[in-house]
């Protein structure tokens, strides 16, 4: 039981990180029916930055996430404007091939950067293990607990009650008409950019401190993609959850059934999971008309 | 001006082509193919050689993506089961090479079936994400095969040999490529002008509306997974023997996301264009090393830097033509082709 208890807990923790990544692909694709396959290399390039931050600035953890939180909403905005604007009316699979493009290019640059050697993201956080029950926690992640009901709770607040937000939602209903009504979509889309953005900065400075930064990072956007599927592509708390519940699964094959099933259990699971549910489980089924 | 559509009869319409210009260049392009290997150097050969082994796999996803317009992000499975499967019979049961190679095209078309069988519910980006799960689970498999696959130490493949006679890579083995090559392009247009190719077109169109015109898409979408895979896992066969050591590494989704960037460059959809596409990258990709091995040697020899740039370029290129020539190669070829006809007027 003790064991169990240990891989479930540990599982969650580094589900949050898949959490913050999935639900970075949902903003994007809730808003705009496209995913980001470079959110991974995103989270990848950020969490460098918040490593270069750290060194030249000295910063804690706080200063160093909010900077580091900052420059990434910059770079979206940059990659919205610059790759993804002049792709409007183009097929949703020609965008999707430009973020894989962007990938494959911020993959490199960060190795052209801080070269291949992984180093450490030292952010001034106490490391020795805190027990909770038979399992040990470093404290960062339990910064990622406190963080993750953070933004949830900050997210739907914001979609819930702000003007924004619910402009936001108009859009991912039905782009025509929220158009009609007077809502800036471009804009729309910029800013779902950018908070993806801001959530992938989370991610990256959560997994640097808890691991280091290292340029394989970006694999971790790979096998998030479960989560994001499981939840549903375009539902944002279904892949905070999606997130956790790979997270664990993950662990507790890795731990009954075997070494290295780490990799693919969040794969097989989601391979069963669309056979029964296509839309994943808190997505919205298309209805189509001919 | 040259005028179009006098097509009398069925037979007509759906020849293979009616221009006598196509004809000669195709037969030009393989005769010059064919002799290349006496003229050119071993390192140029075995360039060409693997930029056919490549078309053999683009020409299957292209039928998958470009013309039954369901994504696939799993080709690198397929190409991996394709490889193993030809490696393994090859090399620990001791089958002849055209027969190990077809066993790993028909390995690989009974994993797209059942691939294939998500799509029958799943569409666009959750079809792509699900067929990635498939090639990460399979390059799992492959790691922790033991000694079949050979695990992470890899698996060597004999020499390609044709009825007791060994072929050596540049010369006897080119051509067996080459012929495979000509044949698949063959296969490929034959099935784009019979009833099958005319259903995948329809599904990638719209698939509702394909159902309601009495295209079965059960049976065509296994189809287009199984006719694609088949190619992917000949290709595999090829590679096999081609490289004659297989590693896991080699087969990561990279290799998928590069098969799809040659069907954009060349555009999606068709033959030409994914042969042209195929050309393209696999020429920048050599070129790139060419330039980047020179300028590595006055830098000192850096060569995982030069490594980089050329990753850098290759994501530039896809963007950049994605951005500015969505139609591709052929896209452009057309209207070339266009201005020429029409000239003095525009359309």
């Amino acid at each position: 039981m003790d064991y169990f208890l240990q891989l479930v807990i540990s599982g969650i923790a580094v589900g949050l990180v898949y959490g913050f990544i999935g639900m970075g692909f949902a903003m994007i694709y809730r808003a705009t029916g496209v995913v980001n396959f470079a959110q991974g290399e995103l989270m990848m390039l950020v969490s460098y930055i918040a490593f270069t931050l750290a060194g030249t600035f000295q910063f804690g953890f706080w200063p160093m996430l909010a900077a580091t939180v900052a420059a990434s909403v910059l770079i979206g905005l940059l990659i919205e404007v610059l790759l993804i604007r002049p792709m409007l009316g183009q097929p949703v699979f020609s965008t999707v091939m430009v973020t894989i493009g962007l990938a494959v290019i911020l993959r490199s640059v960060v190795v052209l950067i801080w070269g291949a050697d992984p180093m450490p993201l030292n952010a001034g956080l106490p490391t020795e293990v805190i027990k909770i029950g038979p399992a040990g926690l470093y404290p960062a992640q339990l910064y990622a607990v406190g963080l993750m009901a953070a933004v949830l709770l900050g997210l739907w607040t914001f979609f819930r009650y702000s003007r924004v937000g619910i402009a936001m939602r108009a859009t991912a209903n039905v782009q025509t008409a929220a158009l009609l009504m007077g809502i800036n979509v471009k804009r729309i889309f910029a800013l779902s950019w950018a908070m993806s953005a801001g959530l992938a900065a989370i991610a990256g400075v959560l997994i640097g401190v808890i691991y280091d930064v290292n340029p394989g990072m970006w694999t971790t956007g790979l096998r998030s993609f479960p989560a994001v599927i499981l939840g549903g592509l375009d539902s944002v708390f279904g892949a905070a959850l999606g997130g956790i519940l790979i997270g664990m699964v993950e662990n507790l094959s890795e731990g009954y059934i075997g070494r290295g099933m780490k990799e693919i259990a969040g794969f097989v699971l989601i391979l069963v999971v669309l056979m029964v549910r296509p839309y994943g489980l808190f997505g919205k089924p298309d209805i189509e008309r001919v | 001006m040259r005028s179009r559509n006098f097509k009398q009869d069925y037979r007509q319409l759906l020849a293979l082509t009616d221009s006598v210009p196509v004809i000669v260049w195709s037969c030009l392009l393989v005769a010059l193919l064919a002799v290349a290997p006496l003229l050119l150097s071993k390192y140029y050969v075995s360039v060409i050689l693997l930029l056919l082994i490549t078309a053999v796999g683009v020409l299957g996803l292209n039928l998958l993506t470009g013309t039954t317009g369901l994504i696939s992000l799993g080709h690198s499975g397929f190409l991996a089961v394709g490889a193993y499967t030809a490696g393994i019979v090859a090399g620990k049961l001791g089958w002849p090479m055209l027969a190990s190679i077809f066993a790993g095209g028909v390995s690989a078309a009974i994993a797209g079936i059942i691939v294939g069988i998500p799509s029958l519910r799943l569409k666009g980006l959750y079809l792509a994400i699900t067929t990635m799960a498939f090639a990460v689970i399979i390059n799992h498999l492959i790691l922790n095969g033991g000694d079949l696959t050979g695990g992470s130490e890899g698996l060597t493949v004999p020499q390609p040999s044709l009825f007791g006679q060994a072929l050596g890579a540049e010369r006897g083995y080119y051509y067996v490529v080459l012929c495979f090559v000509v044949v698949f392009t063959f296969i490929t247009l034959n099935i784009l002008r019979s009833r099958i190719g005319r259903a995948f077109l329809a599904i990638r169109e719209h698939d509702i509306a394909a159902k309601a015109m009495g295209v079965n898409l059960v049976r065509y979408k296994l189809m287009a997974f199984m006719v694609s895979a088949f190619y992917t896992g000949i290709a595999g066969g090829l590679l096999a023997y081609y490289t004659r050591y297989l590693n896991v590494d080699s087969f990561s989704l990279l290799i998928s996301i590069e098969a799809l960037s040659m069907l954009i460059v060349g555009g999606l959809g068709s033959v030409a264009g994914a042969l042209l596409g195929t050309a393209f990258i696999v020429l920048l990709n050599e070129s790139l090393g060419f330039v980047f091995g020179m300028i590595g040697a006055s830098f000192g020899g850096s060569g995982s830097a030069a490594y980089e740039i050329k990753g850098v370029i290759y994501g530039l290129a896809i963007v950049l033509f994605l951005r500015f020539e969505p139609d591709g190669l052929m896209g452009r070829w057309r209207d070339i082709k266009h201005y020429w006809t029409h000239w003095p007027f525009r359309f």
